[in-house]
């Protein structure tokens, strides 16, 4: 057939898994919408006798979260919805104040009764298709099982008789018609309203995310500064200090070849293992800045290089077609080389693993492994450099280390050229 | 001569004890923190202490603050800093209580070293040792109309090596001139910059080094 060779059914595959997915998520947040929109409502009969009002920051909080959440799987599908919310003030009636004279609190709650009951609906029907399909699909190989009288269709038609039978595998090919045609356009739809009514309105002074921006690019100059000032330090304390040494040392040989020429061998041979050391030091400290590794095979090779460095057994998978600035991959091969060098250290792991994929503008990482977990996010460990250097690049760290593990880092980098 | 070492690179520390070992001197003690370096001077006062600036914990100037330090509770003592690379502000702190029986020098200087006991002997004879690169550090910010674009070349190497803390016989030694011709080139230049003529080396060495800094700003 013209136009239907591999690749597009492929695609068309992989696009209707993506939309069952994202119809899945989507079905998280409106359930988590619709309680919440339950609560509101027994909070409003609660005000009109009196006594709600103090609730209302609370609830609030709440709506603002589950917005939250939303915009965060909306984000991680590729369309970056904004946070609009200025800074929140102290004491309740202040924040109802706040929340009152906020465009974004409307909006918020039209976003919720709608999702509540059009993204709850058709994420359930979405989430409800394979299942319909798979009933309707195999329907002749069981309906005589079941008693006369109750036989129906998935939609309720009674059916008498083989005919019958065989007509709901028509319905059941239907089912997976609309699964494979109509869920990227149920998706697109279920997102719509968060799309629309999540972001910052466009009367909205955007000061608020201009001040976060500002906050960001200095974190990322101070991280920069920082950076430099590690290079600095390890130039002048490491390298430097073993030039000085080879010339210290080579000072001392020539003053003592005239007295005691044994003497003046060792202090040659000294200053030979200085400036072995100087060299050493040199090239450490250039790794450090950008790995050359990176240059010459890539991300994909420079981690799998990595891995094979590491001392407990560890698969790599990358998928990151295209190119990415320089420093992300340097902060995604930074990334995962501390990641491994805790898991060699600490873990006491048997396996671990290296995931990278590229949605469209963000790389996507996970180094997990199955050591005894309980790895501290805050003190010592390397994952505070970690957090330092990805939220430097506005990336998003997560962490979850339970005792007995596993232990999962997951880091989002934002890689747009 | 008794010396004492503060420094925490353990290879520089090991390289200048076998150095100054070789040349007779006695170390008294070779140490790695500044108070463990208080604590030597205290317990016995040497006749000079050679400090590295960066030491723990912080690694920035903790050298300094404790060669000033053990000066405070030392008056006598002689001492010399090394450092990787030279910071005016902190050879500003170092000398802000006078320039007799001080050396602040980068560390390669150690390597070169007859210079190096050259200028260790002056300190502890109660002179100045500075460093070449922080006297080009301070000829180097002038401006207009400056005074001292009325030396002639010569002048301002004699006025440089000055500032280094060497004597007229050294200064006559390392520009291969008689000692009269120093002398001379002295006499030409505190005239030209406006100094009080002074014969004495240390009070020489405050006056040009005070003249350079104020210059400088």
């Amino acid at each position: 057939m013209p136009g239907w060779d591999d690749g597009a059914v492929r695609r068309a595959l992989r696009g209707s898994l993506e939309a069952y997915q994202r119809l899945a998520g989507g079905l998280g947040t409106a359930v988590l919408a619709l309680f919440t929109a339950a609560g509101l409502l027994v909070i409003a009969v609660l005000c009109l006798v009196g006594i709600g009002l103090p609730l209302l920051p609370g609830a609030l909080a709440v709506v603002r979260s589950v917005a939250g959440r939303e915009r965060e799987r909306l984000s991680r599908w590729g369309d970056e919805v904004i946070s609009p919310y200025p800074a929140w003030p102290r004491g309740w009636l202040a924040r109802i104040r706040a929340a009152a004279a906020d465009p974004a609190t409307g909006r918020d709650l039209r976003w919720l009764f709608t999702h509540a009951v059009f993204g709850f609906l058709l994420g359930f029907f979405g989430v409800l298709l394979p299942v319909l399909a798979v009933r309707d699909l195999s329907f002749p190989l069981w309906w005589t099982l079941i008693p006369p009288g109750g036989v129906t269709t998935s939609v309720g038609i009674p059916i008498h008789g083989w005919t019958g039978a065989l007509s709901s595998v028509l319905l059941g090919v239907g089912w997976v018609a609309i699964l494979i045609g109509l869920t990227p356009a149920m998706a697109r739809l279920q997102a719509r309203p968060g799309l629309r009514l999540l972001k910052p309105h466009p009367s909205v002074d955007l000061s608020a995310r201009v001040a976060e921006l500002t906050a960001t690019r200095a974190a990322a100059l101070d991280a920069h500064t920082a950076e430099l000032r590690r290079i600095e330090r390890s130039l002048h304390d490491g390298t430097q200090n073993r030039l000085v040494g080879v010339t210290v040392l080579l000072g001392a040989a020539r003053r003592a070849l005239k007295k005691d020429p044994a003497t003046a061998d060792q202090a040659i041979e000294q200053a030979q293992s200085a400036a072995e050391q100087a060299l050493a030091e040199l090239r450490a400290v250039v790794r450090a800045i950008l790995p050359p590794v990176l240059e010459q095979r890539g991300l994909g090779g420079a981690l799998t290089a990595l891995a094979a460095g590491c001392a407990v057994p560890c698969r790599v998978s990358v998928d990151v077609p295209g190119s990415r600035p320089a420093s992300v991959d340097a902060t995604a091969y930074f990334v995962v080389a501390e990641a491994l060098t805790n898991i060699s250290k600490h873990s006491h792991a048997r396996h671990a693993a290296v995931d990278v994929r590229q949605t469209r503008d963000r790389l996507h990482l996970r180094v997990e492994d199955d050591g005894r977990g309980g790895a501290d996010d805050r003190s010592g460990s390397g994952i505070v450099g970690i957090r330092r250097r990805v939220e430097a690049y506005d990336g998003r760290v997560t962490f979850s280390s339970p005792p007995g593990g596993p232990t999962i880092l997951d880091v989002e980098l934002p890689c747009v050229l | 001569m008794r010396v004492v070492i503060a420094e925490d690179d353990a290879l520089l520390r090991a390289g200048l004890e076998l150095l100054l070992r070789g040349e007779g001197f006695e170390v008294v003690a070779a140490v790695e923190t500044p108070d463990a370096f208080l604590a030597a001077v205290d317990a016995d006062p040497p006749d000079i202490a050679i400090v590295d600036v960066r030491m723990p914990p912080t690694h920035t100037d903790e050298g300094i603050k404790a060669a000033v330090a053990a000066r405070a509770r030392h008056p006598k003592l002689a001492v010399l800093v090394l450092s990787a690379y030279v910071e005016e502000s902190f050879a500003t702190d170092l000398l802000a209580g006078g320039t007799a029986g001080i050396g602040y020098l980068l560390k390669e200087r150690v390597g070169r070293v007859e210079r190096f006991l050259e200028a260790l002997e002056r300190v502890v004879a109660g002179g100045t040792a500075i460093d070449p690169e922080i006297v080009a550090q301070l000829f180097a910010h002038r401006r207009a109309d400056d005074p001292l674009d009325r030396l002639t070349p010569r002048e301002r190497d004699v006025l440089a090596l000055m500032a280094e803390g060497l004597g007229n016989v050294a200064i006559a030694q390392r520009l291969v001139v008689t000692e009269g011709a120093v002398h001379k080139h002295i006499r030409s230049i505190f005239a030209k910059l406006d100094l009080p003529p002074t014969e004495h080396t240390d009070r020489r060495v405050a006056a040009v080094l005070r003249y350079l800094e104020s210059e400088g700003k």
